[in-house]
């Protein structure tokens, strides 16, 4: 038990390791990283371009991957415009996940998209505050959310507002809690 | 004649109940015969996994995957070994990736064989369901040999695999092949062309390619409308880009469709099998992984092509040796949630049918 605590609190020798092991790669530029920034680049330049500067709040990468952190009150809307945008076309949701970070006091959604016309994959998220955890439900613009969002709904939290059935989905209708908060207590007495 | 006094009905079906699978439940408006509402009730086998594993460290989280579509552990295995290996970059040796993807096909295979057999006991065909089995027994005896389990088979490691192939394996599956591909022949004589079987699946609980993709479905139920959309081919992992071989797809997105898919990738699947075990090179089968695995702070996903579809694994680590956070996106989870639109104004006697062709694991779809 204290020998396993002890191994997870040496941090600084893992992140050591992994800069020796990045090290070589950042001498060359990297292709793969290069093609994520232009699509990155490219996407946040349409989004900007349609919706306005205000609508995000960071884009990023997350190693090769490209992320877009969208403020909460224009998650539907900028959702709306990767699906339906001619030029953006992101018409498969492949996966969605709440994570709870109650050390910043906010609830992540994060939603990866995935264009079939231009064979990209994005991942979109947003943040809520962890008490009254809501959010603007996507069943209408992906119908393969809707289970997506009752399992959060249900694990994490959080409140979908507009979704056409929300209830809980894999635990009992009348359980207390929700399991995959980081304050849940798996051993209640 | 007086008017005749009308009113819905009720039926509940499940969760116990041979023809679902595991423990679905579905509650069923019935007009007369006909099928209104359906709704799914799920999450009699939910057990957490992705809380258990906020509690343990990657190495350990494998045997957990084996019990979610237990009947390709295999694939299972694959998709959480390939998430953390490619987050944390690690290489593995070519012995190794063969392996999995031999392991893997076979899998695969013996997968789908068990949805021939279950769907035409469904349809109420018995005797395919003990030809399958006695195909399926020489895979699974194939599987045991190599990794010690029928089942569930915790055969891979982040870095590797557990084991090498035991004297004379390669062997065993050059004998099984001629043999699968006569039991092959058999199953498509005996099912595909069987006129009863036909009228009951042709043409019924079709859905279209747009609906499909919105729905987010993947694997055989989106391939069936005719999309072409297999992670193996686009967006290969592991070493499935060396070897030939096609991905069929269907026309309507009707349960033939779906049925038949399943016997033309067990071909497929065959073909991939057999020039792996051609070209295997030698060497080691574990890499260098550390000892403990930490992946760096960040979030990452990487998904391989399950038995049902796209077996993703979504990762946010914060540096330490356990995930702050896993998420698994369950091709079983996604592709039930079409049942509602498609059972709505069907026939009660189709009910079967088409759930039974979607092919869903209750392990899963609950995870």
């Amino acid at each position: 038990m204290t020998e396993e605590s002890k191994e997870t609190t040496v941090k600084p020798s893992a992140e050591t390791a992994v800069n020796t092991e990045t090290q070589p790669k950042e001498e060359q530029p990297d292709p793969k990283k290069e093609a994520a920034q232009k699509v990155l680049d490219r996407i946040r330049g349409l989004i900007v371009q349609e919706l306005g500067d205000h609508v995000l709040e960071d884009a990023l990468l997350m190693k090769h991957q490209p992320t877009f952190v969208v403020k909460r009150d224009h998650w539907l809307q900028t959702v709306q415009l990767l699906r339906h945008h001619d030029a953006l076309g992101f018409d498969y949701p492949e996966a969605m996940a709440g994570t709870d970070y109650p050390a910043n006091g906010y609830i992540e959604v994060i939603l990866y998209v995935y264009s079939m016309n231009h064979n990209e994959l994005i991942a979109v998220k947003t943040r809520t505050p962890r008490d009254n955890a809501e959010l603007q439900s996507l069943s209408y613009v992906y119908q393969g959310l809707n289970w997506e969002e009752r399992e959060i709904y249900d694990l994490v939290g959080v409140k979908f507002t507009g979704h056409p059935d929300l209830r809980r989905i894999m635990m009992p209708e009348d359980y207390e809690g929700h399991p995959l908060r980081k304050d849940f207590s798996v051993w209640k007495e | 004649m007086a008017e005749l006094r009308t009113e819905e009905m009720l039926l509940n079906v499940g969760p116990q109940h041979p023809s679902t699978h595991g423990v679905l439940r579905v509650v069923i408006k019935l007009d007369g015969e006909i099928i209104r509402e359906a709704t799914p009730v799920i999450g009699y086998l939910h057990r957490g996994t992705e809380k258990l594993s906020e509690d343990l460290q990657y190495q350990q989280i494998i045997p957990y995957f084996d019990r979610l579509d237990y009947i390709s552990a295999m694939l299972n295995n694959h998709a959480i070994v390939n998430a953390v290996e490619k987050a944390m970059d690690i290489e593995i040796p070519e012995r190794a990736e063969y392996l999995r993807v031999i392991v893997g096909e076979l899998n695969r295979t013996a997968a789908h064989l068990l949805f021939v057999g279950a769907y035409l006991l469904d349809l109420g065909a018995m005797s395919p369901f003990l030809y399958v089995f006695m195909t399926r027994e020489r895979i699974i005896e194939l599987l045991n040999e190599i990794s010690g389990a029928r089942l569930t088979y915790n055969y891979m490691r982040v870095g590797g695999v557990k084991y090498d192939a035991p004297p004379g394996w390669f062997a065993k599956i050059r004998e099984f092949i001629p043999y699968f591909k006569e039991m092959y022949q058999l199953f498509d004589d005996l099912i595909t062309g069987n006129e009863i079987f036909i009228s009951r699946v042709k043409g019924i609980g079709s859905y279209g390619q747009e609906e499909a993709i919105n729905y987010g479905l993947s694997g055989i139920p989106l391939r069936s409308t005719g999309f072409k959309w297999d992670l193996r081919k686009n967006k290969s992992y592991s070493v499935y880009d060396r070897f030939d071989f096609e991905i069929p797809v269907g026309t309507n997105g009707d349960n033939y469709d779906r049925y038949y898919l399943h016997l033309l990738e067990m071909e497929q699947s065959m073909r991939i099998v057999e020039q792996a075990i051609d070209s295997i090179p030698e060497g080691p089968v574990m890499g260098k992984a550390p000892k403990i695995l930490r992946i760096p702070a960040g979030e990452y996903y990487a998904a391989v092509e399950g038995a049902k579809g796209e077996l993703g694994v979504y990762i946010v680590s914060d540096g330490k040796d356990k995930p702050y956070r896993m998420k698994i996106r369950r091709p079983s989870f996604v592709n039930l949630q079409i049942i509602p639109s498609l059972l709505k104004d069907q026939n009660i006697a189709d009910f079967i049918a088409i759930l039974g062709s979607i092919d869903i694991v209750l392990g899963e779809v609950d995870a």
